[in-house]
């Protein structure tokens, strides 16, 4: 009896484990299988043009490694709620994931996110020839844990400049793109309706398309990021900026400027329906792709100086691991391959990408030359914008609270412009619920 | 005799409820435990970034008094009553005056009816584009039209005077099938004999409503109500689409006020406390609409 009852279990776990080894995935490796063979990543973005670029190039990671890859780009409000869920909550749902500039601080301050130098240190895991080094010091920085461990690796170096789809209309008024904030209102007041065509517009986030010209005016976020959390969103320099920003829009942005998004004015400057805007790099330079109807009468130029200097907004965003995953080397090998020189040099060939994190290929003479629009060294403003973020400006922007802020400076910007509030009003409306919003997540002030 | 009747029917209670568990099971796993882990997670501080703030009881009302004495909660209450009101008011009276339009027994009158149903079965968020699409002075058709007249309105949507009522228009062209349809059902069943006396006794048009059929409708119309004042609550994805709780704040109703809490800001604690507000204040209001509902037809 003995005997029969061990014979059936040796026959039952014999069975059990040819019938695991048969489940998709599981099975052992045959001579010359790909190394992720039965691997499934989830990997996930917001829409963006290089993660939509880059699902172009996936089925040739799958085809290359054996993996299936899911990927998903939502729209960035939808990308960061959905992902701040999955990544809290520890779920294994997403193998590589996009960490998100505005959420380092929480992200990555709170171990959502793997560090990375382990996998970058292996040399079995990330050959030499790879060159995390490679990658401009600005934009890894941020992705610094306090231990100084790198959590991500950064995609893009997202670069503030101003783009004017109809360059010719404002060479037509004898003026030039403007340099300075003095020069903007003149120059929009000169080409606003020209063609039918209204003069300026910016996306709806205003949380990061006004700190550039806070910071222009003298003001600034916080008193002193990331050690003095104290708002300033109610000095004269801050309502004097909410002011003026919010006269531009006022005066010159289509009907209904508050409602549009990032993809909304790109396709208005790609279409010409307006004509100048601070915005991304990745942005304004799809102006001169092809797809767009202004790629002859596009022109570029560095984000406008204020009086108190030139501020252009920086934001990095990088490929992470989340802390849940069940595959992170895969998720590695995924991100290697995604950020290696190779295929981004091709991504820069194929597809005229531009906002390198690297600087081997930024430097290229021929990524200087293919990034010359209409005249406009287009490179060197990437280049010089890169440097002078590196004075440290942004902190402000990956504080953990910053989030808060951010809200309050949309709404602030949103009563300014739809006439509901002055600036005055707004910004002090801002500033006391930024501080209400701080001392309840625990900022001591 | 009567020991069997006494033994019978404790065997029928007996059964009753033994086929009552497996139900009841279902009805707590599925409604009741999250609700009162709803309730709990509201008395902590919880959030993702600290991990153990879910157990953490010390202040368990501070959510509360948080929403109630500091925060926008209020101004968001404040709005989803002005936005339950315009919404419910316009399809209650849309819905009864189409119903009546739309009370007899042509084809073509069918036909109609079915049209009318259209944009209730769409998707909300379907509606939402739609609606998304005709407040966007650049690709509006609306806004083409008024424009060959050399009209330029400024966008609805990015007022703050009329950001409000434009939501509560799409939500009406949305839901006010609704209304018609549950009044319409009403009406079709209404007998003709009172109608004919009225007539016979020279009733006019309007009295012929307001004392006759209105009478009759009131009980359905009255449920009709109580759905979309609950559903007005929930009012979620034509505020997502079209105007993200803005201009400033002016429709960040209470749902779209918890959302930002919760997702935006990771106050999960906090989104929990909203939440159970909320709860409560729709329990209060559908038993207080129960309530008139039940003595209306004796009114009556």
């Amino acid at each position: 009896m003995r005997g029969t009852i061990r014979r059936r279990q040796v026959l039952a776990a014999g069975t059990t484990a040819a019938g695991l080894l048969a489940l998709p995935g599981k099975a052992p490796a045959a001579g010359g299988a790909k190394p992720l063979s039965g691997v499934t990543l989830n990997i996930s973005c917001w829409s963006a043009p290089y993660p939509l670029l880059l699902a172009k190039y996936i089925p040739e990671f799958e085809a290359e490694t054996g993996a299936r890859v899911i990927y998903t780009t939502p729209s960035f409000p939808i990308y960061n709620q959905r992902m701040g869920l999955a990544l809290a909550t520890k779920s294994d749902a997403y193998d590589v994931v996009n960490v998100t500039f505005i959420f380092i601080g929480q992200w990555v301050g709170a171990g959502w996110v793997m560090p990375l130098d382990p996998f970058i240190a292996d040399p079995a895991r990330t050959p030499a020839s790879w060159d995390a080094k490679d990658f401009f010091p600005g934009t890894t920085t941020a992705f610094r844990n306090a231990q100084g461990q790198l959590c991500a690796i950064p995609w893009i170096a997202d670069v503030m400049m101003g783009g004017a789809s109809r360059y010719d209309l404002i060479r037509k008024a004898g003026l030039g793109l403007p340099d300075t904030f003095a020069e903007m209102p003149k120059m929009l007041a000169a080409v606003n309706g020209k063609d039918g065509v209204p003069g300026f517009l910016t996306e709806n986030h205003y949380g990061w398309t006004f700190p550039g010209y806070l910071q222009g005016f003298g003001g600034n976020i916080f008193r002193n990021p990331p050690h003095d959390l104290m708002p300033v969103l109610d000095t004269p320099a801050a309502v004097e900026a909410a002011g003026f920003f919010s006269d531009l829009l006022r005066k010159y942005a289509p009907r209904g400027a508050l409602s549009y998004t990032y993809d909304e004015v790109v396709a208005a400057l790609k279409s010409g329906k307006v004509n100048y805007a601070t915005e991304n790099e990745a942005f304004v330079t799809q102006m001169a792709q092809p797809g767009s109807t202004v790629t002859e009468t596009c022109g570029f130029s560095l984000f406008p100086a204020g009086p108190a200097g030139r501020f252009p907004q920086v934001a990095t965003h990088g490929w992470g691991i989340p802390a849940g995953s069940r595959n992170k080397d895969a998720a590695w090998q995924f991100i290697t391959w995604a950020m290696s020189q190779k295929l981004l040099l091709r991504m820069f060939r194929e597809h005229g990408w531009s906002s390198v994190t690297r600087r081997s290929i930024v430097e290229l003479p021929e990524f200087r030359s293919k990034l010359t629009f209409n005249g406009f060294d287009v490179a060197k403003m990437y280049l010089d914008t890169v440097e002078l973020a590196a004075k440290g400006y942004m902190a402000y922007r990956t504080v953990p609270p910053y989030p808060q802020v951010d809200r309050q400076i949309d709404i602030a910007i949103q009563g300014i412009v739809s006439g509901e509030k002055t600036a005055q009003q707004a910004m002090a409306a801002a500033q006391r619920n930024s501080i209400a919003q701080l001392r309840r997540a625990g900022v001591k002030l | 005799m009567a020991a069997g009747s006494t033994a019978w029917s404790i065997e029928q209670r007996r059964a009753f409820t033994v086929g009552l568990v497996p139900a009841l099971v279902v009805l707590a796993v599925v409604t009741l435990g999250p609700a009162i882990y709803l309730v709990v997670t509201s008395l902590t501080p919880l959030t993702p970034i600290h991990p153990g703030s879910g157990l953490d009881f010390s202040t368990p009302f501070a959510n509360y008094r948080q929403a109630l004495f500091t925060g926008s909660f209020d101004h968001s209450v404040w709005l989803q009553c002005e936005l339950s009101a315009i919404t419910v008011g316009l399809q209650t009276l849309l819905g009864v005056a189409v119903a009546l339009l739309l009370n007899s027994e042509s084809g073509f009158m069918r036909a109609v009816r079915t049209g009318f149903l259209v944009p209730m079965v769409l998707p909300p968020i379907v509606v939402a584009i739609i609606w998304k699409i005709l407040y966007t002075p650049d690709v509006s058709p609306v806004y083409a039209m008024l424009g060959a007249f050399g009209l330029r309105p400024g966008a609805l949507i990015t007022s703050p005077v009329w950001a409000l009522p434009a939501i509560a228009l799409a939500d009406t062209w949305e839901w006010f099938p609704f209304t018609m349809l549950m009044v319409l059902a009403a009406l079709q069943m209404m007998p003709n004999e009172p109608i004919e006396a009225a007539r016979i006794d020279g009733a006019s048009a309007w009295q012929m409503f307001w004392y006759v059929r209105l009478p009759f409708i009131r009980p359905a119309l009255m449920v009709a109500v109580l759905f979309r004042l609950i559903d007005s609550i929930k009012a979620f994805p034509l505020i997502y689409v079209l105007t993200n709780g803005g201009p400033g704040q002016v429709t960040e109703v209470t749902n779209y006020y918890a959302f930002i809490q919760t997702f935006n800001f990771a106050y999960w604690g906090y989104g929990a406390a909203i939440a159970t507000l909320m709860v409560a204040g729709v329990f209060a209001l559908s038993l207080l609409l129960a309530r008139l509902g039940a003595v209306a037809p004796d009114d009556a």
